[in-house]
């Protein structure tokens, strides 16, 4: 009996932990999933990461992506890219120490201001080309050098 | 031996004075005579032949090939590869098919035991000194010894020696040498001495130590070097711009025609990948045989390089910067709508072809303007333009082999147009064939009789009171082939006039038959006989005297207008493939396509219609010139009535029929009438004297914008200027 009471608790919960009708629908279309769980840390970008252990390994630990990062509306464009390096490690289960309670060691190699991924965007890295250009084309001389 | 043309010449004169007929080697005359004929049998097959036929040539006719690395139909007989022996019964030794005249009766044996042991070991001797480099060889995969070892050859090697190693020359930028892999064919220096008609390559040693060069270091200085790229069986001599680029099963192979100069040559255009990688000769006997020239198989770089890729407008500063199609068209449009028609001009180039020519004529009539100018000069006083037989080559090309007598007046063939000079030299070589020439004293690559410079000359010819009108009276088909910038000076309708005097006396005096034309003109550029067949006026007087407002300037770059001649807000519309001359000086530019990027009709300086194929597409967003037109039309709101090639053919055909008969000579006559209106003209000739453009070697490169462009084209005249060694290269191997 107890289970069943701890199930539709959990169901109340997780219908009511979104902060009323309109953020339970936005959880639900945004994420596709209404599970709530334990608020571990949230970045300095507004990335917000959850625990939940009764959930099967895998699904234990999450993201709710910012709605703005880099400049990008990323209220229902987001990506896998959006988490930052030091969050990363603990979401992918590299180890269980957030860096809440053990910030990473400062490295000149990592990020100021993290950068989603360009591909797909104008402004994704293109490769110069390391072939000849098969037509030179006239580039006409600057007016008045005549 | 190798000297073999000039000596048999020789003999050919003394004989001919004797009485007698020469009937040796000469295959381009042939003696018909179908009572006398030969039989003979090849592999028991029995066919009749003329006698004086070579055995190889006998053996052709029923469609047997023999192998062959030193026999060439355009070239002298030279008999020293070898490869061409066949048994004959009853015959102790096998002979040499290539230079052995049939006799009665005889059974050739092309594939007896005998003969293929004769092959066989002759394709030993010459393997046993030919480097095994066919991966790296730029002739593999159409290469003669390649293919005729795997034919003919032997299956294994007996080969244990060191191979001959020969130095490489250097014979200028075009030609490329690896003088190792020489079989001794010869090809290249028959070809130099009998067509080209220079004594640059021959041969210095012999037996093993024989090689093919020039003896001192120097360029292989002729206009149709090229082909003795074609001409060599294996890879000794190979396109040094070409070379390692592409092999011939990668490259797609487009027939097409080549703009560059009036003869119209008939080419095959090669490309790889949208890109052009080389340009060879198509055979077409009555324009070019099998030869191109130079500036036709070299100068495809140019048609990479200085492109017109996307529309420009000169902005508030005076600069051009790229723009849209939509803008660059409604700009054009607005330009020619906001004018009157009579304030609207046109300047046709010497590369475009019939169907822009027609567009934009048409446009401009719909505009209400008949100012349509071509940039070559043509008399038009006396009946001018109007009879097409003023301005045609009546005579075609193939009409010198025919004349006994050619009067060149103030043209250099040899440059204006090399496969014209060619025949002329075939011509002189074989038949007998006398030239004389009145204007600047050039190196023709033959004798001639040189008649002087001036004017004077012309005017005592024409009336009858020059020595060399007794050679004249004597001839039995004479030509007179004048220049088309001799027509272009000043006193151009007066020498058009005694011309036409000259042609007309000698024809009356001859005798000769009706259809025999006497007087030609030879052009220079592509465009100008279907220019001139469309009702354009020839020369920018037009525009000179009455500047337009408007001026549209199609592939117009000899710099005839410039922003001087024009008023100072006239609006320049330039349409082109190449940011030449024209684009420099226009306010829009309208990329068009080159000769290798669209179908279009060009007509030679025969009056001869062909057309080019689309090879690559046009770079960019260029577009054919006549869609261009067509799209200017509608915005205009003078729609052209023509969505599809076909239907701008048709307009051709309703204007000129010629124009869409490919492949065919249009005969244009009514020179008496021409004659007779030429006597209205009272201009006089004036004293300087004719001096045709291109004298050397040196002007003959760079004439047009694809060649300037081109790079090739620019080593070419910088080896002639500097010497070959000025632009060698390190080569790779």
């Amino acid at each position: 009996m107890a289970e069943y009471a701890n199930v539709v608790r959990r169901a109340v919960g997780q219908l009511g932990g979104h902060g009323g009708v309109k953020g339970f629908l936005l959880q639900l279309f945004r994420v596709n999933d209404i599970k709530t769980g334990a608020l571990v840390g949230v970045d300095k970008y507004g990335n917000k990461y959850y625990e939940d252990n009764r959930n099967f390994f895998g699904r234990h630990r999450w993201v709710i992506y910012t709605t703005e990062m880099n400049g990008k509306k990323t209220l229902w464009e987001v990506d896998g890219s959006m988490v930052p390096a030091e969050w990363h490690r603990w979401l992918h289960c590299m180890t269980d120490n957030p860096p809440t309670t053990h910030p990473p060691e400062p490295k000149k190699f990592l990020a100021q201001v993290h950068q989603i991924n360009l591909s797909g965007t104008s402004n994704c890295y293109v490769p110069y080309s390391t072939t000849r250009k098969k037509i030179h084309e006239w580039v006409p001389p600057k007016a008045g050098e005549k | 031996m190798l000297r073999l043309p000039a000596v048999s010449r020789a003999l050919a004169g003394a004989a001919h004075s004797k009485g007698s007929i020469s009937t040796t080697n000469n295959v381009w005359t042939s003696v018909r005579a179908s009572s006398n004929m030969v039989e003979v049998f090849v592999d028991g097959k029995p066919v009749m032949v003329e006698p004086g036929t070579t055995v190889l040539q006998a053996c052709a006719q029923v469609g047997v090939q023999i192998p062959r690395f030193c026999y060439h139909d355009r070239l002298s007989v030279a008999g020293n590869c070898r490869m061409c022996l066949v048994e004959i019964e009853r015959a102790p030794k096998p002979v040499a098919a290539c230079a052995m005249p049939v006799m009665k009766g005889w059974n050739i044996l092309t594939n007896s035991e005998k003969t293929r042991k004769a092959r066989e070991g002759v394709m030993e001797f010459l393997l046993s000194n030919h480097p095994l480099d066919c991966p790296i060889c730029d002739q593999g995969g159409e290469c003669d010894l390649q293919d005729q070892s795997m034919m003919f050859g032997a299956d294994r090697s007996r080969f244990t020696e060191d191979k001959r190693a020969v130095e490489d020359k250097n014979i200028g930028p075009l030609i490329k040498t690896i003088m190792t892999r020489c079989i001794h064919c010869t090809r290249c220096v028959r070809f130099a001495s009998e067509v080209a008609g220079v004594e640059d390559l021959g041969t210095t040693g012999r037996g093993n130590t024989m090689q093919i060069g020039t003896y001192v270091e120097k360029m292989f200085m002729s206009e149709l070097s090229g082909n003795v790229i074609d001409l060599c069986p294996v890879g000794a001599l190979t396109s040094k711009p070409y070379a390692f680029t592409s092999r011939p099963w990668e490259t797609r192979k487009t027939e097409s025609i080549d703009v560059l100069d009036a003869v119209g040559s008939n080419i095959v255009v090669s490309t790889r990948g949208g890109e052009v990688m080389r340009i060879l000769p198509r055979l077409n006997e009555d324009v070019n045989e099998e030869w191109i020239s130079d500036k036709t198989r070299f100068s495809y770089d140019g048609l990479k390089r200085q492109r017109l890729t996307q529309p420009m407008v000169k902005d508030a500063s005076g600069q051009l910067v790229a723009t849209s199609w939509e803008d660059v068209l409604t700009r054009v449009a607005g330009a020619l709508q906001g004018v009157q028609g009579s304030e609207v001009g046109a300047i046709a180039g010497g590369m475009v072809d019939a169907e822009a020519l027609v567009a934009l004529k048409d446009l401009l009539n719909r505009l209400d303007s008949e100012t349509l100018c071509t940039e070559e000069v043509f008399p038009m006083t006396g009946s001018g333009t109007d009879l097409r037989s003023n301005y045609l080559l009546n005579s075609r090309i193939t009409g010198i082999e025919e004349c006994d007598l050619l009067l060149l007046i103030g043209t250099n063939p040899r440059y204006e147009a090399p496969l014209f000079n060619s025949r002329v030299r075939k011509s002189w070589l074989h038949n007998e064939l006398e030239v004389a020439m009145v204007g600047h004293k050039v190196d023709l690559s033959y004798s001639y009789n040189h008649l002087g410079e001036t004017t004077q000359v012309l005017q005592e010819i024409a009336d009858g009171t020059h020595p060399f009108c007794k050679v004249l009276a004597q001839a039995k088909k004479p030509i007179v082939v004048v220049g088309s910038s001799s027509l272009q000076r000043d006193d151009g309708a007066a020498i058009l006039k005694a011309v036409s005097t000259i042609a007309q006396n000698s024809r009356a005096i001859s005798g000769v038959e009706e259809g025999w034309k006497v007087l030609n003109v030879l052009h220079r550029v592509a465009s100008q006989v279907a220019a001139l067949d469309l009702g354009y006026k020839p020369g920018v007087d037009a525009i000179r005297k009455n500047p337009p407002k408007v001026l549209f300037l199609l592939g117009a770059d000899a710099d005839c207008i410039t922003r001087a001649d024009l008023p100072k807000d006239s609006f320049i519309i330039y349409q082109g493939h190449h940011g030449d001359v024209g684009a420099l000086m226009a306010d829009v530019i309208m990329p068009g396509a080159a000769y290798t990027e669209k179908t279009g009709t060009y007509v030679n300086t025969e009056g001869r219609a062909q057309q080019t194929r689309v090879a690559v597409t046009a770079p960019g967003i260029a577009r054919e010139d006549w869609k261009i037109l067509r799209a200017i039309s509608e915005l205009a709101g003078v729609t052209l009535p023509y969505d599809t090639l076909d239907e701008v053919r048709r307009r051709l055909e309703e204007v000129s029929p010629n124009l869409v008969r490919y492949d065919d000579v249009e005969e244009a006559n009514y020179f008496k009438q021409a004659h007779e209106l030429s006597k209205a003209v009272n201009q006089s000739l004036l004293a300087a004297p004719i001096v045709p453009p291109q004298l050397t070697v040196k002007d003959f490169y760079m004439t047009d914008p694809i060649s300037r462009a081109s790079q090739t084209m620019a080593k070419c005249v910088k080896a002639v200027t500097e010497g070959a060694a000025a632009v060698d290269e390190p080569s790779i191997c």
